[in-house]
């Protein structure tokens, strides 16, 4: 009879973790960029500059996202979604222009319906992104951090 | 003996030179008075040249290979207890140019936490002599992901002395136990920044300081751009500030003092290039325009010490806002400063003013018969132990 019940337990848990992951949004596929508010918004001097194209690729465990905010070169960021830090290493563009190997650090979390993505290395660059979808349409509210004043903006992406 | 005078583009270019050149003389213009206090070209006041060692501890560096990188704070608890904040340490040149002198403004690149900074010996305690008498390295992974400590203090009215650290890039403060094997409290949330309204979540905090009853202030700094009224526990109380240029908003709040009777709130607008002043609930009083501090030091008879972002002097104002006087230079020769970042003063008399684009920390000792009131005089702290009954 115990295992009966254990049995169901586990079933009746996996069946609600299944559902809460099919409540949330999916936010995978190839977005382009179509404004930002405030206009023209450029990030903070070669940080969260709005990447003319996102591609997103979402599983029940990560996001990764390829596109070019993350400094001079595009790259590839991976955010688990347990809230857990993702951390490597790798080279980067520093403040002050020169090349050298930075760590990374990416973690993300569900608010609601809000995907909450955090990026921070250590040339001093920090990035929170909110990601939402609104019919059809990837609205980011971005906000980043550097040595400098922060800065604020609204990205809206269509696919 | 014939005197000489002066043609008349002579003199003009002279008088023209005094108000460009010289922030004290334009800050005493402002006040209505071209007085001779302070002087011009004035660099350490009443204060002798530092000693360029100071502190032994940095020198020749913290370790091979490496210097001391920006110096966010210094806090002097008293003459035999000095607390440094450094903002990490950097990767000197493989091949030093002779006559370096040992901090890293000699090498002219501005900010000192770049490229990359390695967040150890982020909280240090020296003596008189700059000897180390205590390390806090249990608390550099706090600040890894960061740039370092931005300020540190102790509140001149808390009996167990509990020491202060502001992270600004990591949105939170850190209350540590006197000895810094604890750390009680921890306000905002760590890495996690809140919008203006929030008074749970700071963004980029910068500076506090206290009222008698422990209630206390938080400039909120780089990114909310307010100050935040907090009780003695912690608990948030109010805000006050949004972005802009008028009365009651700021661009870069990095500063705060609190002082007078009946007690206000100064605020250095460092983005606007002023100094607002408020009463303790947030109404503003009052603007000193043509100073952007980096920070401010209520000092123990009861003047604003402001070290101005655009200049590098340090400047006495009363509580009205007239300049008493001013000295201090850029540069990176013993005393001189680049980027000045914390101000504060122990009860000899010396003055201690860390630099975050010179990279050291330079004490500064009165000259024998220095005029009393042209040196800065922290307020004194509430002896250990010694509870306040109100």
């Amino acid at each position: 009879m115990m295992k009966v019940i254990t049995g169901f337990l586990i079933v009746l848990t996996a069946c609600a973790v299944t559902a809460a992951a099919q409540g949330k949004p999916d936010f995978s596929g190839t977005w382009k960029l179509s404004g930002t508010t405030p206009p023209n918004y450029p990030g903070s001097a070669g940080w969260g500059v709005p990447s003319p194209t996102l591609v997103v690729k979402q599983t029940s465990t990560e996001v990764t996202i390829q596109a070019g905010q993350y400094g001079p070169n595009p790259m590839s960021v991976v955010y688990k979604l347990d809230g857990s830090d993702n951390i490597w290493e790798a080279p980067s563009v520093t403040q002050s222009g020169s090349t050298a190997t930075v760590k990374w650090r990416t973690k993300a979390r569900w608010d609601g319906n809000k995907l909450i993505l955090f990026t921070w290395n250590t040339a001093l660059n920090q990035m929170r992104d909110v990601m939402t979808m609104s019919n059809g349409a990837l609205s980011i509210q971005r906000g980043t951090e550097q040595p400098g004043p922060s800065t604020n903006a609204t990205l809206t992406y269509n696919r | 003996m014939r005197r000489r005078s002066l043609s008349p583009v002579t003199f003009f270019i002279v008088i023209t030179g005094l108000f460009v050149v010289s922030p004290t003389a334009s800050l005493q213009q402002r006040n209505g008075s071209i007085s001779v206090k302070g002087g011009v070209g004035d660099i350490t006041g009443e204060y002798e040249i530092p000693d360029a060692n100071w502190p032994q501890w940095a020198h020749p560096y913290p370790k091979p290979g490496f210097i001391w990188g920006s110096q966010g704070g210094v806090f002097a608890e008293s003459p035999d207890r000095v607390y440094l904040a450094n903002r990490g340490e950097l990767k000197l040149p493989d091949k030093i140019p002779n006559g370096f002198p040992g901090n890293w403004g000699f090498f002219n690149q501005m900010a000192a936490t770049q490229p990359i900074a390695n967040m150890v010996n982020c909280l240090v305690v020296v003596d008189r002599n700059g000897k180390l008498i205590e390390a806090w390295n249990q608390w550099d992974k706090l600040f890894e992901w960061g740039r370092g400590p931005h300020q540190v203090y102790i509140s001149p009215y808390d009996p167990e002395r509990h020491v202060w650290v502001v992270d600004d890039m990591r949105h939170v403060i850190y209350r540590f136990t006197h000895d810094g094997k604890q750390l009680v409290q921890t306000l905002g949330m760590l890495d996690e920044f809140g919008e203006n309204d929030d008074l749970t979540r700071f963004r980029r905090p910068t500076m506090i300081d206290w009222l008698p009853d422990g209630t206390f202030f938080v400039a909120d700094g780089y990114g909310n751009t307010r100050v935040v009224k907090f009780d003695k526990t912690g608990k948030p109380l109010l805000k006050w500030g949004s972005r802009g240029t008028g009365p009651g908003q700021f661009n870069t709040p990095h500063g705060v003092a609190v002082g007078g009777s009946p007690p206000r709130v100064f605020v250095s607008d460092r983005g606007n290039r002023r100094i607002q002043v408020f009463d303790t609930d947030g109404k503003f009083l009052e603007e000193w325009p043509g100073i952007a501090p980096h920070s401010m030091l209520m000092s123990a008879d009861e003047h604003v010490w402001a070290v101005d972002s655009l200049t590098d002097r340090i400047v006495k104002f009363d509580l009205t806002g007239h300049v008493e006087f001013s000295f201090g230079q850029f540069g990176t020769r013993p005393g001189y400063t680049w980027a000045p970042h914390q101000i504060t003063a122990d009860s000899d008399g010396n003055l201690y003013l860390s630099e975050v684009f010179g990279g050291r920390t330079q004490k500064y000792r009165p000259k024998p018969n220095a005029d009393p009131t042209k040196l800065v005089w922290g307020r004194a702290l509430m002896p250990v132990g010694n509870a306040r009954t109100n």
